[in-house]
């Protein structure tokens, strides 16, 4: 396609191209995270031939909401239509109170991941994820973290810390920037404590030394991170802030196959491992039951955590 | 601006009254809506959610008020004389294409819309210019939708000369 | 090898026959679609990076900087000829430039946006490429509280240069400010004055608020005032170039312009659209004669500065992109997801571990921005020439690429019955004499100045002297303070004499 884009523009010639056949969707703002994935999985579905021509529809708003309520309602049936999302989007169905969830769509499975990453400025007199508890233990307040949007996954990092430490959840000084670089940045000039975001936001400043790594949100030590895990240092969270692919509501049984065997062949090409690598994204596909049983276990998790911070009711 | 509008500089003025209802209306729907919130806190700033909608909706207020002072003592600017049917012919035009957008597709919605457009400029003949319209979107349509892969709604006329395309 | 050895390495490499084509290409696309009313150069870049792809990394890179520029200037072209920003930034462009075309000097409208986007282009490239380690740790030094004081200085400087009487821009400011409040609150996850629509709770989106008060509305306002005689565009009058005084007025706008949209655009919060409204009122203050006169009627000053800024803010993003892999707004997270396809994984080591590829995007970035002067300049003629088309098929075409755009960046019904509302809303305010811009500013500063307001407050846990404990905020606050007052004072010891020489806001 773009070779015929170029092609037909340098000649001033128009031909006509082939069908589209997947439409991703990507409820948010070109740039983010789901965009960027939509897009990913755009480009290899087309150089690996899975799809001839894939189209990528940006519908932001609202956690990813507007996004899925629009693609449920307007897409039924329709076996070509495809919606990225995530673990922010289940934690904006909950705050929203979106008349639409992930009951709505048929999700096929779960892509990529990443995990949390706790981190404090280099200049910060806070050395281990201990001392950093137990500043929160002696003043909730005095501890601002900074992170993303208010009842993200970075916020309910900070709450399931706070009630793991014994600390009341609702007591938090949790600042939400609009999108990691301004946390970032508010991190690096040390205009707050500390900072959690996904791991690959923090990686680069870690290896150059202006912020320290204390912890990670994974299960076990991720290999080539030098920082213990939440697990180890008492505080018993795991948090993945993982993105999927979903399919249209009310597609026939060999219709949800057929996009599942797409996605699985998408998933095991080399044009997507190489993807991943080149931006770092952990390949977490996990599709079928386990995937169901998975996403009916973070909801339920994610529903609690924001009664806790006080952000559902 | 035209001279006979003088006579009416000391005669309070009604629709920059109702610009004053309006504003005062806009800020109480604020302060409505901050009394909502009232009890959501700002956690540790001290400053929640409902501050800055009443602040604003407070400053409307004051500014409706300012305005029906300016509006009694007549201190408008007068208005340049306006004629209604074209506006008529946007307006519609605007709300034909978003109401058929989707089923009709971007071409014949859009192209509707250039020629209601072109008549409210004076271009009556709309024989002549739904189809101008229409080509002109579709042109338009291929070049945004198949070359540069914007996604724009097909209809119709979009599924004859591709079918497939969604 | 030193900083500048890199650079003329990677400029030499840059002058391939093959590549410069590249970079016409690039530019092309770029302005083409940048050109779209409601679609940004995010959005440009988005549709656009996939056609890099197939290229080889040298070639991608510079067809890419060419479509980043491309889409950068593209807004102005549009908000010069038909009163209709593409984008946030390009809202003061259209407040003088368009008044200039109206006045039959669109050409020189053009040219002065190009060219000052140039020298910005060029300027803020080449201090990234020398400075941008050292400026960068100075953005950093910004915190909430010094984003709210810049907020407050740009609210005081901007709504001063805004139309003739104080209360109707007062209002236009702060109907903005309320458009402001709906959605999401982003600091509680609270949804204010959603009334449950799912479709407000992230708010208006600037551009369509932009694209309907200015291209629907004035469609509006020029069809209604069909009886009148005024307001009847002159395609060109005296030359499509700039003569001498343009000339003589533009160059010192430009340079303060740059350093004003550099360092802004550098700040991870700052933003080219704020650039240019301090650059606008800036000019405005400064402007002598007769630039102080023509300013409100079409000044040059106040297409120069502001698209020079608008376009160094655009090469300031760069610096914490490159330097820290902060990426600061839409557009320079899709740089991001396209440098990443060059295994180019920006962050503080970059300079260091990477420093040919940086080099070559440097010198691709420069070549870009000469491709765009040099694709453009033939072309003014050519864009001048568009305002001569008959008003039907003009009006129907703006409305047309403005629904398209509006379309194209989010396809929902909601969006364009926004559109349309906000357009009789521009109608309406243009017809009892409300200018439109405050409008557009309350909706872009607003939630800025809320949002760091209460960050800072949180990190200061309610204590309002922290406002005033960085040298940063005090001085900012102490700035406005004093252009707020300034006028005042002035007035009541010159009674309103001295104002005159001010170029304040006399009602």
């Amino acid at each position: 396609m773009r070779n015929f884009a170029l092609g037909a523009l340098m000649l001033g010639a128009m031909a006509l191209p082939a069908a589209a056949d997947y439409t991703i969707m990507a409820p948010a703002n070109p740039g983010g995270g789901w965009d960027q994935t939509a897009r990913t999985m755009q480009e290899v579905m087309q150089a690996e031939g899975i799809s001839p021509t894939v189209q990528v529809v940006n519908v932001p708003g609202a956690g990813g909401t507007i996004g899925l309520a629009q693609f449920a309602s307007q897409n039924a049936g329709n076996p070509d239509a495809l919606i990225v999302g995530g673990y922010v989007m289940v934690g904006a169905i909950l705050t929203n109170a979106s008349p639409v969830t992930l009951a709505d769509v048929t999700p096929i499975a779960r892509l990529t991941g990443e995990y949390e990453a706790i981190v404090v400025p280099a200049s910060s007199p806070i050395q281990t994820i201990e001392d950093l508890v137990a500043a929160l233990k002696a003043d909730p307040g005095a501890v601002s973290w900074g992170g993303g949007s208010a009842g993200g996954t970075d916020h309910i990092a900070v709450g399931l810390i706070a009630k793991a430490a014994g600390v009341d959840p609702t007591k938090i000084n949790y600042i939400a920037f609009s999108g990691g670089g301004e946390a970032l940045a508010a991190i690096l000039g040390a205009q707050v404590t500390a900072g959690v975001s996904s791991l690959g936001e923090f990686q680069a400043q870690v290896e150059a030394g202006t912020l320290r790594l204390l912890a990670v949100s994974s299960a076990e030590r991720i290999p080539g991170v030098e920082a213990p895990t939440l697990k180890e240092a008492g505080l018993d969270v795991v948090l993945q802030n993982w993105r999927m692919v979903a399919a249209a509501p009310g597609l026939s049984d060999e219709q949800k196959a057929k996009v599942s065997a797409d996605i699985e062949k998408l998933v095991k090409s080399k044009g997507w491992q190489d993807q991943l690598a080149q931006k770092g994204w952990a390949d977490t596909y996990l599709s079928g039951p386990e995937f169901d049983a998975q996403l009916q276990a973070d909801i339920a998790a994610t529903a609690a955590v924001l009664k806790d911070i006080g952000l559902v009711k | 601006m035209n001279g006979d509008d003088l006579r009416f500089q000391r005669r309070p003025d009604r629709a920059a009254l109702v610009i004053a209802l309006i504003l005062a209306g806009l800020g109480g729907v604020l302060l409505f809506d901050a009394a909502r919130l009232a009890d959501v806190g700002g956690g540790y700033s001290g400053v929640g959610p409902a501050s800055a909608p009443r602040v604003v909706g407070i400053g409307l207020v004051l500014l409706a008020i300012w305005t029906a002072v300016e509006a009694v003592l007549g201190k408008f600017p007068a208005r340049p004389r306006q004629d209604p049917v074209p506006l008529f012919w946007i307006v519609g035009g605007l709300a034909f294409q978003l109401v058929t957008l989707k089923i009709a597709g971007f071409s014949i919605a859009t192209g509707v819309m250039f020629a209601f457009t072109a008549r409210a400029f004076g271009k009556r003949n709309l024989a002549f210019s739904i189809p101008v319209g229409i080509a002109a979107s579709f042109l338009v349509w291929l070049v945004f939708a198949q070359l540069l892969m914007l996604s724009l709604p097909a209809g119709p006329l979009e599924h004859l000369f591709f079918p497939g395309v969604k | 090898m030193s900083s500048f050895d890199f650079l003329m390495q990677g400029l030499g490499a840059a002058l391939d026959p093959m590549l410069l084509l590249y970079a016409l290409i690039g530019v092309t696309l770029g302005t083409m679609v940048g050109v779209l009313p409601g679609i940004g150069p995010a959005l440009t870049v988005a549709l656009l990076l996939p056609v890099t792809y197939g290229l080889d990394p040298a070639g991608s890179l510079i067809m890419f900087a060419g479509i980043y520029y491309g889409g950068m200037y593209g807004g102005s072209t549009t908000s010069i000829l038909l009163n209709t920003p593409g984008e946030s930034a390009s809202i003061v462009t259209a407040l003088e430039g368009n008044k200039m075309a109206r006045r039959g000097r669109g050409g020189p409208a053009l040219a002065t946006a190009a060219i000052g986007s140039f020298v910005a282009g060029l300027i803020a490239t080449l201090l990234l490429a020398f400075l941008a380690p050292h400026v960068v740790k100075l953005a950093l030094v910004f915190g909430p509280r010094d984003y709210f004081a810049l907020m407050v200085l740009a609210f005081v400087t901007v709504s001063a240069a805004f139309g003739d009487s104080t209360l109707r821009g007062l209002t236009s400011l702060f109907v903005g400010l309320a458009l402001a409040c709906i959605g999401i609150d982003q600091l509680t996850g609270q949804a204010r004055l959603a009334w449950g629509v799912p479709d407000l709770l992230d708010g208006i989106e600037v551009t369509t608020l932009a694209v309907a008060m200015f291209a629907v509305g004035e469609a509006l306002a020029i069809a209604g005032n069909h009886a009148g005689t005024d307001d009847e565009v002159i395609a060109v009058k005296g030359s499509v170039w700039m003569n001498r005084s343009d000339w003589k007025r533009s160059w010192v706008p430009w340079l303060r312009g740059t350093f004003i949209g550099f360092p802004i655009g550098s700040m991870p919060a700052g933003g080219a659209d704020i650039a240019s409204f301090l650059s606008y009122s800036t000019e405005r203050k400064l402007a002598k004669s007769p630039g102080k006169e023509e300013f409100g009627h079409g000044a040059i000053e106040g297409v120069a500065g502001p698209e020079a800024a608008n376009n160094a803010a655009a090469a300031g993003t760069l610096v914490p992109l490159l330097t820290l892999g902060l990426p600061t707004t839409a557009t320079a997270a899709i740089m991001l997801a396209g440098f990443q396809q060059f295994g180019l994984q920006p962050g503080p080591l970059l300079f260091a571990t990477n420093p040919g590829l940086v080099w070559s995007l440097i010198a691709s970035l420069l070549i870009a921005n000469l491709m765009l002067l040099v694709l453009n300049l033939p072309l003014i003629g050519l864009w001048v020439k568009l305002l001569s088309i008959p008003r039907p098929w003009l009006y129907a075409g703006i409305l047309m690429f403005a629904t398209l755009g509006t379309i194209g960046a989010n396809p929902s019904a909601f969006e364009l019955g926004l559109l349309l509302v906000f357009g009789i809303m521009g109608y309406a305010m243009r017809l009892f004499g409300y200018p439109i811009a405050p409008v557009v500013v309350g909706l872009i500063l607003g939630p800025m100045a809320e949002q760091q307001l209460r960050r800072a407050l949180s990190i200061s846990q309610g204590d309002w002297t922290t406002l005033f404990q960085s040298g940063v905020s005090a001085t900012l606050l102490a700035l406005s303070a004093i252009a707020l007052l300034l006028p005042l004072v002035l007035r009541a010891i010159g009674r309103g004499k001295a104002l005159s020489q001010f170029g304040g806001d006399e009602d």
